[in-house]
């Protein structure tokens, strides 16, 4: 008997990969818990409130989609073992709401039945019948509920279909578990369970007898081409690019117009002085010069988000196991990867599905060379700078391209040296994937994403970036000197700081304030644009007619004491190099030591990656020397 | 045990999946090695109708409905026989 007063009951939706469980688990709390459509979105457990229709509290996991509760992969076993009540921090279900995708009941019965025979109270969710009855199937909820003992409910979590029904069948008291109604006087083999579900499936989800030649087949003929699909790969992959820089244009010009008209008000009502400075440079410049992409970053947040809800991404990991194979890793490994593009934190906890141990840690470590949105910021200051503003959209997008293709090709490398080094599997681990039917994509889902996405950027320049441009501000301003300009700077702290570093910076083509804008990157890599428009403000000083002119204006003005312009292309490549190889993010580290259980393992991993980029760029700008450039 | 029970089945049906060709249907009669279970859990089942989609590195088969990828290790072990 459940009081009001007793801790909520909880319920886990388990189920196959890829079945809807975190669509039904968002439907269900309200959460905006991230969903996708290939096999392994969701790697660790999600939890969640929701009320029965009579107003009990219930608590909801939603767990790690998994084959069976044999669990060979790591994603897989927390959901085993959340489900046997042997992970810390939950409680044992006290109900289980197995989520079935309707068109593929003969596959999916199997679980269902293995979490039954663990006596613990089930509720079937029949997901996506609308897709099943569109396919020809015929199924029968009621038929079975019958057979199995079990209440199944039919419904359709992305429309909110049947959640209403869910709920009622969640009221107190919970349904007793399941007697094994397969089991007429029979051992529980596996065997047995299969005849079961054969016999279940002719009468409750009878499928049409011909294979039907569906749209998926015949896109797949061209998308999963020897040669057509990568043709495919690469022209939507170059077409994102392309969108990004040309669709985020736009935007871009009113965030710098209303950066300009906001510090143009504030300096005409203020007088000259440290406050205004403060405010002017040290603020907006700082904080501006990270904001004014947030275009960008919405529409790449965007992109992956149509890959992602598309189902391409599963097709895209199929070509791929062939390119990856030769680095010592899977086809798997590459959706881990393509989610480092948005966030190496998430890409890095995605190397869960990964079967195996040695495989799954090669894939860890060079993960964070998949260019990640916070490199975004500073490849659009320096790209426009490189190619000059007026260069097509599509000349930039091709830039952008080669820099994402760099950090891929350099990362398989490393993959198969890391790979070498670790040794063979001791069993062997192989290539098995779900390619799941194409669908529209989740619009609501990719709004609410982009949005959350977007205002979490926001939120970083608002705070992070914010605290720091003040602080970066008051070391580039004190102590003061006498004069204006570039000596007010030498004699800061982070002018000090600059002429300290540039010596070690030099060969790499930057100066002293260029290196120091780096060092600070360390904290954040986007604290690199705020440093810059801090650090270069000086610039933009001319006597009287001091005009107010974007960061990239200034930084193409900028020269070296002897004059030579700073920023020449041989630089500005350098430091692009330098950024698609530095490992600038904490938060990172701190995942990569969780889930590969060693900070040996993260340690090695920022070592090397500091080192590879210092190297990198020291060897492009010296040998672009040495051939004239 | 299990290479006998394909024996059984006659030199029409002894053959694996990677001996199929694209685009035709069979049904599958023994399952044998060490990825069994892992194949049993995607659908791989004895007595279960395949089609086999495309050939190749990983060849593509339609399990249930379902579009299934699996390495030719792993197609080397699903002994099948044709649908009559």
């Amino acid at each position: 008997m459940h009081t009001a007063s007793d801790s909520p009951s909880t319920i886990a939706l388990i189920g196959n990969p890829n079945t809807g469980k975190t669509t039904l688990f968002n439907a269900l709390t309200g959460a905006n818990a991230k969903v996708g459509n290939y096999s392994g979105v969701t790697v660790e457990i999600k939890s969640g409130e929701t009320f029965t229709p009579h107003g009990k509290k219930l608590r909801v996991l939603d767990l790690p989609g998994c084959y069976s509760l044999r669990a060979p992969s790591p994603d897989e076993q927390v959901a085993v073992d959340a489900l046997k009540g042997d992970l810390t921090g939950y409680a044992k279900p006290d109900l289980v709401v197995c989520v079935l995708d309707a068109s593929n009941l003969e596959r999916h019965l199997q679980l269902a039945l293995q979490v039954m025979a663990l006596k613990i109270p089930t509720i079937l969710a029949l997901n996506m019948v609308d897709m099943a009855e569109k396919s020809g199937l015929r199924l029968d909820p009621a038929k079975l509920s019958e057979e199995l003992g079990v209440p199944v409910v039919p419904m359709q979590a992305r429309a909110g279909k049947g959640i209403i029904e869910l709920k009622q069948a969640l009221r107190f008291p919970f349904p007793t578990a399941a007697h094994a109604t397969w089991l007429p006087g029979t051992d529980d083999t596996e065997d047995t369970r299969r005849t079961f579900i054969r016999k279940l499936c002719e009468l409750a989800a009878r499928r049409p007898d011909a294979h039907q030649l569906t749209f998926a087949d015949q896109l797949d003929d061209w998308l999963l081409h020897p040669v057509w699909g990568w043709v495919a790969f690469f022209a939507i992959m170059f077409a994102v690019f392309w969108g990004i820089f040309s669709f985020a244009r736009i935007p871009m010009g009113w965030i710098e117009s209303a950066q300009g008209a906001v510090a143009g008000g504030v300096e005409s009502l203020m007088p000259a002085g440290d406050l205004r400075s403060l405010l002017v440079d040290g603020v907006l410049g700082g904080v501006g010069g990270v904001v004014v992409f947030l275009p960008q970053i919405v529409l790449l947040f965007f992109f992956i988000g149509l890959l992602e809800s598309s189902g391409y991404m599963a097709r895209a990991a199929y070509l791929m196991d062939g390119v990856m194979a030769r680095t010592g890793l899977s086809g798997k490994a590459f959706l881990p990867l393509f989610s480092s593009y948005a966030c190496a934190i998430p890409g890095v906890m995605a190397t869960r599905t990964i079967d195996s141990a040695k495989e799954r840690l090669a894939t860890i470590f060079i993960a964070p060379w998949m260019s990640c949105s916070a490199r975004l910021p500073v490849y659009f200051l320096i790209v426009p700078l490189l190619l000059h503003e007026n260069e097509g959209s599509w000349k930039q997008a091709f830039v952008l391209f080669a820099i994402y293709t760099l950090g891929t090709l350099s990362a398989f490398v490393v993959a198969r040296v890391v790979r070498g080094k670790l040794g063979p599997d001791p069993t062997a681990h192989h290539f098995m994937l779900e390619l799941p039917p194409y669908r529209w994509p989740q619009w609501s889902y990719i709004c609410r994403h982009v949005l959350e996405r977007g205002g979490s950027f926001v939120a970083k320049a608002g705070t992070l970036i914010l605290g720091l441009s003040i602080l970066l501000w008051a070391l580039s301003t004190y102590p003061k000197a006498d004069g204006d300009g570039e000596d007010a700077l030498a004699a800061s702290a982070l002018g000090r700081l600059g002429t300290v570093i540039e010596p070690v910076m030099k060969p790499l083509g930057f100066d002293g304030r260029v290196g120091t804008a780096i060092l600070t990157s360390f904290a954040a890599r986007e604290i690199f644009n705020s440093s810059m428009a801090v650090l270069f403000r000086v610039d933009k000083v001319d006597g009287d007619e001091e005009t107010r002119s974007s960061l990239r204006d200034r930084l193409a003005l900028a020269k070296w004491p002897d004059g030579r312009p700073l920023f020449t292309p041989l630089s500005m490549i350098s430091l692009l190099v330098f950024y698609i190889y530095a490992l600038q993010c904490l938060p990172t580290s701190v995942v990569v030591a969780k889930e590969a259980g060693s900070w040996k393992w993260a340690l090695a991993q920022l070592a090397f990656m500091t080192g590879f980029a210092y190297a990198a760029s020291l060897c492009v700008f010296q040998a672009g020397k040495l051939l004239g450039f | 045990m299990e290479h006998s029970l394909a024996a059984d089945f006659g030199n029409e049906s002894a053959m694996t999946l990677n001996q199929v060709g694209v685009g035709r249907d069979v049904r599958i009669r023994v399952l044998r090695g060490p990825g069994c279970d892992r194949l049993r859990d995607l659908g791989f089942c004895e007595q279960v109708q395949v089609r086999k989609l495309t050939g190749g590195r990983n060849p593509i088969c339609s399990v249930c409905g379902t579009r299934l990828a699996i390495s030719r290790e792993l197609a080397e072990q699903v002994l099948v026989a044709p649908m009559h």
